[in-house]
């Protein structure tokens, strides 16, 4: 009897222990001063280029980088755990969405002096710095804590040759369609060009959580009011975004028909040049050169107002308060942000576009490689890109909560409206729990 | 020379340093690696933290907000339910054992093919099954419609979504049980059943009054792991369907947890949910051990 209540007291003691250790001590010390760790997340191309844009900074400055990798998934878990380790890396990939937290929590430094004094802030975006903003309330506004590894235009393309055998005129570039025009185009694209009596091209096909940010903005509605302090989600025009985004595949038909969401098959149905209309990030250009039909850039379709949206995602890089050489250290995070050299390397590598605005005109200029409109890319970031909602507050959770339930809209089965009128109560509350968190009223 | 003698003699102590040093690392480990972390997720559970800043202890807010949290209980649920998939694995792999356990040309080959699965990694068969189970293209698919029916998108669907995740955990785990099912078969002392055939039991009753008892010591390991795996499924889940789910049907609790402590900023929240789920394994866990002990039995 004993022995065995001994057992279960040691199996499950190793299961918990399994849950609650599962955070290993992954960070390096910022300890010693004679060198610095840079911790980030991504692809080998990433990766080759800033190894490369290291030893160059490690020459000039004769100092050790030591460079942390991580996959896209494991970086937050690492980087959290190196913090609660207090082995928090001098330099790191930081999303403007934690930066309210990082900074209350004392774990970032403030680089606005040296940023100010030794970067030409003209020349780079200013979405990219501004999103790394803060002034103890709201985001986008004071002290500079991270420089923009990169900014992520979220752009829209076409598939130019599907159009062409269609004989549809193409879409011009500098005038977005409107919803109603966008549905025509896309209903006649729609077709079944093999005449086996099954669709097999489609107008579009897109993910709910990438694209309805465009949608909801270009009709004048928003997740937020202008000081976060309240969900806007329950209004007619946000309810008119999201039915149009709805109808789309339960009304209009020019979607796939699954309930696939989550895009995997809309994108590779676009690459087999079976989808009209799919969103392009930079990230996506290299794999997008080698599909065999031409596509371009055009705005998104704009709502009510006229006007195109749509998100810009960035990642920033910032450095420890903890970090025992700040002078060094923040001369890395501005020069992985800004130099040339580094930057050319990453757009060469086609993973990015140039933070460097001077750079991305020569880009958009002289590159051969498509897309033909690259302008579209600037355009987003310096006119009409938008961070996405929860990087501007202290949690991201209220934001998740809405697309949590959001099934039954995208099938048709629950009206916009009906949704939104019962989400919003949920989403506020999270709201008001993340502002508590962030000292904001 | 006396006992009392080899006491005090130094060969002795110095034989009993040696001892408590090697006592000494094992023990040690243990603290440091399992006391104090336990000790201090306890802590942790009573504190307000977000994981960037040191713990304020605030009482027992974090296992009311858990009461009050619809989540904790639909996470809860979903966690539970997908463990219907532990019967159906043993019931499986008992039946491949068996069956397996037969003098026949291709054993081996085939108990190969049921345990490719369990050395292969957890985060690439899980990407494997999420490609099977899409709507359009999934091999899953393709094979129902082989027989006329229109199979649905499996994880986009909160009706099929489950089912799909433990569809794929039974199908992991197959090879694992169905090896120590065989093991088990082949130790099953000859002479029981020679002696059930002489007093004229049938295969039927043999398999019921021999078979199955004596297999029941590896039936109790397996059922008591699995849960305490069940309980702690997370890479498949995070993996298939990365938002919980639709409309959060797969979320697990270790997924919430995740979500919470690391995307969310509510490591003390997630420390208290952790606790929970560790104290109910253990609860869980000893009522096993108790069951278990009633239905013992041994051969003399």
């Amino acid at each position: 009897m004993k022995s065995r209540i001994l057992a279960a007291v040691s199996v499950a003691a190793v299961a918990a222990a399994a849950l609650t250790g599962c955070s290993g001590g992954t960070g390096s010390s910022g300890g010693d001063s004679g060198a610095l760790t840079f911790m980030f997340r991504g692809s080998d191309a990433e990766k080759a280029a800033y190894t490369a844009a290291i030893e160059q900074f490690e020459k000039d400055h004769d100092v050790d980088v030591k460079i942390i990798m991580t996959t896209a998934d494991e970086y937050s878990t690492k980087l959290k755990a190196a913090i609660a380790g207090k082995q928090i890396p001098d330099v790191f990939y930081i999303d403007p969405g934690s930066v309210q937290a990082y900074v209350r929590s004392g774990i970032i430094r403030d680089i606005t002096d040296t940023v100010e004094s030794t970067v030409d802030l003209d020349n780079v975006w200013d979405f990219g710095v501004d999103s790394y903003r803060y002034d103890g309330k709201t985001m986008g506004k004071g002290a500079v804590y991270a420089m923009p590894k990169d900014v992520g235009p979220f752009s829209f393309g076409y598939n130019k040759t599907m159009f062409e055998k269609a004989g549809i005129p193409l879409p011009d570039a500098d005038k977005p369609y409107t919803w109603d025009e966008f549905v025509d185009v896309a209903k006649k694209l729609t077709q079944d060009t093999d005449g086996d009596g099954k669709l097999d091209q489609w107008g579009t096909g897109l993910n709910v959580v990438w694209n309805l940010p465009a949608f909801v903005w270009s009709n004048g509605a928003d997740w937020l009011n202008a000081d976060r302090t309240k969900v806007t989600v329950d209004t007619p025009e946000f309810a008119e975004a999201l039915q149009f985004f709805a109808d789309l595949q339960n009304v209009d038909g020019v979607t796939p028909s699954s309930t696939e969401a989550a895009t995997l098959d809309t994108y590779k149905r676009w690459m087999k040049g079976e989808i009209g209309f799919f969103p392009v990030g930079p990230w996506d250009v290299p794999t997008y050169e080698k599909l065999d039909f031409d596509w371009d850039l055009i705005p998104y379709p704009a709502g009510s107002t006229g006007k195109p949206a749509t998100y810009t995602g960035t990642l920033g890089i910032a450095v420890s308060a903890a970090t025992k050489n700040p002078d060094l250290a923040t001369q890395l995070a501005i020069y992985l942000s800004t130099d040339k050299t580094a930057q050319q390397s990453l757009v060469d590598a086609g993973v990015q576009i140039p933070n460097l605005k001077d750079m991305a005109s020569d880009w958009v200029s002289s590159s051969t490689l498509p897309p033909n409109n690259k302008q579209e890319f600037l355009d987003i970031v310096e006119d009409y890109g938008r961070g996405l909602p929860a990087t501007t507050t202290y949690s991201a959770e209220w934001y998740d909560e809405f697309f949590k339930n959001i099934q039954p809209v995208l099938d048709g089965k629950q009206t916009a409206a009906d949704y939104l009128a019962e989400v919003q109560p949920r989403m506020q509350k999270l709201l008001d729990k993340a502002n508590a968190d962030a000292g904001i009223g | 020379m006396s006992t009392t003698a080899v006491r005090r003699s130094r060969l002795h102590r110095r034989e009993h340093l040696t001892a408590a040093a090697f006592i000494a690392v094992p023990v040690i480990g243990f603290l440091i690696f399992i006391a104090y972390p336990l000790a201090f997720a306890v802590y942790a559970s009573f504190t307000k933290w977000n994981g960037l800043t040191d713990p304020v202890f605030n009482g027992v807010d974090n296992y009311v907000q858990m009461w009050n949290d619809p989540y904790f209980w639909q996470v809860m649920g979903n966690t539970v339910f997908m463990m219907i998939g532990i019967p159906i694995g043993l019931l499986l792999s008992l039946l491949l054992a068996l069956a397996l356990n037969r003098k026949m040309r291709g054993t081996t080959f085939f108990r190969t093919v049921y345990y490719i699965p369990v050395i292969s990694s957890l985060a690439a068969v899980a990407i494997l099954w999420q490609w099977a189970y899409n709507g359009d293209f999934g091999l899953v698919n393709q094979v129902l419609a082989f027989f006329g029916i229109d199979g649905p998108d499996w994880l986009q669907n909160a009706a099929t979504a489950k089912p799909a995740i433990i569809i794929m955990s039974v199908w992991k785990g197959l090879g694992y049980s169905m090896l120590l099912y065989l093991a088990a078969l082949q130790s099953v002392p000859r002479h029981l059943y020679e002696a059930a055939a002489i007093d004229g039991a049938g295969a039927l009753a043999q398999f019921r009054h021999i078979t199955l008892p004596m297999l029941r010591p590896v039936t109790f390991f397996l059922v008591v792991t699995s849960i305490i795996g069940g309980a702690q499924i997370f890479i498949e889940i995070n993996i298939m369907t990365p938002t919980g789910g639709p409309e959060f049907s797969t979320a697990s609790i270790v997924w919430y947890i995740w979500q919470k402590a690391f995307n969310y900023l509510e490591m003390g929240y997630a420390t208290a949910m952790s606790v929970v789920l560790g104290v109910l394994v253990f609860i869980v866990t000893a009522i096993q051990f108790q069951l278990n002990r009633r239905s013992q039995f041994s051969i003399e």
